[in-house]
């Protein structure tokens, strides 16, 4: 369930999720929060277990902290993304694996990253993304629309578009809209209804 | 096989007897370690109720070479300086850091400074027991939590005090005087910084390059200040 999409820009990477969390036919929670924010440069976005997402996401957060503070300066986009995918290799490896599709956005020395980590332990390196059961139409939106050169305000837009195609067809999202913008640098928060 | 060689086994010199007590119950390699804390560069921790400050003597280097880090961030809202034996330190930190984030992956919450401080007295004492080297290593960890703004000094013996002020290192007994005759409540991080650094020069009677972190109730972050000053 759930539609994730995370898009690239010039200015930094932007996140939306619609709220929606099911319980098979039912409608478990509106209020969904599924962009985590790791600190002031990193969010990921979540598809998936949400138990299985929150843990990764906690490990995550406490490897980040303890290498900054070992070597001085921060991970960068993709060292994250790395992390988590190791996380979810050694899970599958060990019959276990953790059942989430993740786009990690955040911002570095490099500008803007999206990478799509999932339980296999790969990860992609993407301009836009989009995860989930809403996917395959919030991509529809996406493919039509993204251009190279976009700015932070017009990912914004694309990115409510794309969630709210995905929430008006596929069952298994909708409830309101996230939009997360992570500015090089900056972070600022927006949400839609 | 000679009795001699029986009583080697796997161990080597005076290791194997760390952990026997010495004359008058003295307990010889925490003592020592205790001893080379001593010699260690001069160390102040200064808590009122409203921030923290530590501070440390930077010993001086040869040209081309930079001198090692003295205060050290362990989370957002706690940090610590220590003296003895840098490695030592260093190790002790790095559990320190540890032990912050398995407590956060835990239960998502930034740990509390007592339980840090009880942490390291932990390990620190399993040093004690066995027939191992006691870490040369006294800490100071500074750090705000729910019950404020907190200050803990943890020995190579496991010992952690909790206070106001705390002063290791070369000449500790003299800078600990200092501080206690001018400590007062309600004096700004400015007045402590300029007591701490005081004390610091009185005690070793020259003034040496100090690296300073501050904790305050105001943020709730633990700051290293600005390049080591030259007092």
């Amino acid at each position: 369930m759930t539609t994730i999409v995370g898009i690239k820009t010039n200015e930094g990477v932007v996140l939306g999720s619609d709220r929606r969390a099911s319980k098979g036919f039912f409608i478990g929670s509106k209020i969904t929060q599924k962009i985590a924010k790791v600190d002031d440069t990193l969010a990921i976005a979540i598809a998936g277990q949400l138990s299985d997402a929150e843990y990764l996401i906690r490990v995550a957060k406490a490897e980040r902290k303890l290498l900054e503070l070992r070597r001085g300066f921060p991970l960068t986009v993709k060292e994250s993304s790395r992390l988590i995918a190791n996380l979810a290799y050694s899970g599958l490896k060990s019959y276990q694996p953790y059942f989430v599709e993740l786009l990690v956005a955040g911002v570095d020395d490099n500008g803007g990253h999206i990478y799509a980590a999932d339980m296999s332990g790969a990860i992609t390196t993407e301009d836009f993304a989009s995860s989930g059961s809403g996917s395959p139409i919030a991509y529809g939106v996406l493919e039509s629309v993204y251009h190279e050169n976009i700015t932070n305000e017009e990912a914004k837009e694309i990115a409510t578009k794309a969630v709210a195609a995905a929430m008006e067809r596929d069952p298994g999202s909708g409830n309101g809209i996230d939009v997360l913008v992570i500015p090089n640098l900056v972070t600022v928060t927006a949400s839609r209804r | 096989m000679s009795d001699n060689s029986f009583t080697n086994v796997g161990f080597s010199g005076n290791n194997r007897y760390s952990s026997y007590y010495g004359p008058g119950g003295r307990l010889v390699f925490v003592d020592s370690a205790l001893e080379a804390v001593n010699k260690g560069s001069t160390t102040i921790g200064i808590k009122t109720p409203n921030f923290a400050i530590i501070s440390s003597q930077i010993k001086p280097t040869r040209p081309l070479v930079e001198p090692s880090e003295k205060i050290f961030s362990i989370d957002d809202h706690v940090g610590a300086t220590g003296s003895g034996y840098i490695g030592d330190i260093l190790q002790l930190i790095d559990e320190i850091r540890l032990h912050a984030q398995k407590h956060s992956v835990s239960f998502e919450t930034p740990i509390e400074i007592g339980s840090l401080a009880r942490h390291i007295s932990s390990y620190l004492h399993t040093f004690t027991i066995y027939s191992v080297r006691p870490q040369a290593a006294s800490i100071l960890i500074a750090g705000k939590d729910q019950t404020g703004i907190q200050l803990y000094q943890i020995d190579p013996s496991g010992t952690y005090f909790k206070g106001s002020a705390f002063a290791i290192g070369q000449s500790s007994e003299i800078a600990l005087e200092v501080i206690q005759q001018e400590y007062k409540e309600n004096m700004s991080v400015e007045q402590a910084i300029q007591l701490s650094n005081n004390a610091i020069e009185k005690a070793l009677a020259e003034k040496p390059l100090i690296a300073t972190g501050l904790i305050s109730l105001v943020d709730g972050k633990f700051k290293k200040l600005e390049a080591p000053i030259m007092s």
